[in-house]
């Protein structure tokens, strides 16, 4: 019995695994434990490391990797809409969605992994800076969850039979579950070139 | 003709609203803000039409079918973008207008439209021919992979706006630079 509920929902329960860690380790203060233990690695990511070199010394080479993050997002953004708006049966309601859900995760997890790896040069060339930013933070955070979300929730439910016998108001949970993250995840991510 | 766009500019630049735009701190945030956003909805939009073109996104899916179900929402956040770009260089006229990024993204933004206007001229002519193949013919597959490279080339003249490497102010006098941004001699207001 729990051997088959073990394997039968293995990605979720990972995902409520880590969500209750983070849960216990701000409790705990944990994390308010680790977080000045975390700022030497982030002024070497500035100073010392290549990433953080290139980014302070060639300036044009910073700004055309940050543009590129911001394309990188405008795909994530354009696949997101696509997707959660199908499900919510606001746009392309006479395409199934199960074609409209395969057709943009393969684009959406390579903008995904060319937004990590651009935002990753663009952090480390400010590394000593967005490490005080709360907003950087909880932009940090609503990544995490939100790629949790879309790889160990949303995909395989959504893969995993077809969608009109899944519960509506499920589907449509995801959908706004998934907007609002990656919504945060943009909003937070402009407001940090304001802080 | 930079005399002219010179004095628009300071013109501009001498109006009540322009400066209060500018110098507050929320409002000239949420503007930028919105206009980063919107172009997220406008290129998301715009990108997965281009892809399925050039058979990389939704092969299966007709491709009339993409571009006009998608033309709706990348139309909004074209038209709340543009608007957005048009406060934010109303925010600061004069420095915006001799930028030589802000110059050039104009031009780009031209040849994008009309990119755009010759692309989808292509499509309607003979899309019934290939609505459902996975890749649209050479000619479409150019104007989507001219429409990407524009659009891409837009965004990063646009983050370099924020940067002063070739302002009127930190340039010599006839060099390259200030040719191209149209620097005005003796100008006082920047």
């Amino acid at each position: 019995m729990l051997n088959s509920l073990l394997s039968q929902y293995t990605r979720s329960l990972i995902l409520v695994a880590v969500l209750l860690l983070i849960v216990i380790l701000e409790v705990l203060e944990v994390r308010a434990a680790i977080y000045p233990g975390l700022l030497p690695f982030f002024e070497w990511a500035r100073s010392s490391s290549w990433l953080g070199l290139i980014g302070t010394t060639y300036g044009s080479i910073y700004a055309t990797v940050e543009a590129v993050h911001l394309l990188s997002m405008a795909v994530i953004g354009g696949t997101v809409l696509a997707t959660d708006l199908r499900l919510l049966g606001v746009v392309f309601r006479d395409l199934p969605s199960e074609t409209l859900t395969k057709g943009t995760h393969k684009v959406f997890s390579a903008a995904l992994i060319s937004a990590i790896a651009t935002g990753i040069f663009c952090a480390a060339g400010v590394g000593d800076k967005v490490y005080y930013m709360e907003v950087f933070w909880i932009k940090m955070l609503a990544l995490v969850a939100g790629s949790l979300f879309v790889f160990l929730v949303k995909q395989p439910l959504l893969n995993s039979m077809p969608h009109d016998e899944i519960n509506p108001w499920t589907i449509r949970l995801l959908a706004v579950t998934s907007l609002l993250i990656w919504f945060t995840v943009a909003a937070t991510g402009r407001w940090i070139g304001f802080s | 003709m930079n005399q002219f766009i010179f004095d628009i500019a300071v013109m501009l630049d001498n109006t009540q609203w322009s400066t209060l735009l500018h110098e507050s701190y929320y409002m000239y945030n949420w503007v930028e803000s919105t206009h980063v956003l919107t172009l997220v909805l406008c290129l998301g939009m715009l990108f997965l039409i281009d892809l399925r073109m050039l058979g990389y996104a939704f092969p299966g899916v007709p491709a009339s079918s993409i571009a006009d179900r998608l033309n709706m929402p990348m139309l909004i956040g074209f038209i709340v973008m543009f608007i957005t770009g048009i406060l934010l260089f109303y925010a600061v006229p004069v420095r915006t207008s001799q930028s030589v990024w802000f110059r050039f993204k104009m031009v780009l933004l031209v040849a994008a439209a009309v990119n755009a206007f010759m692309f989808h001229k292509r499509m309607n002519e003979s899309v019934s021919t290939w609505d459902n193949d996975a890749k649209a013919p050479s000619a479409v597959r150019m104007g989507a992979i001219l429409s990407l490279t524009f659009w891409s080339i837009i965004v990063i003249f646009g983050r370099f706006i924020a940067y002063d490497w070739f302002d009127c102010e930190y340039t010599d006098a006839g060099s390259l630079s200030q040719l191209l941004s149209g620097c005005i001699n003796g100008q006082a207001q920047f």
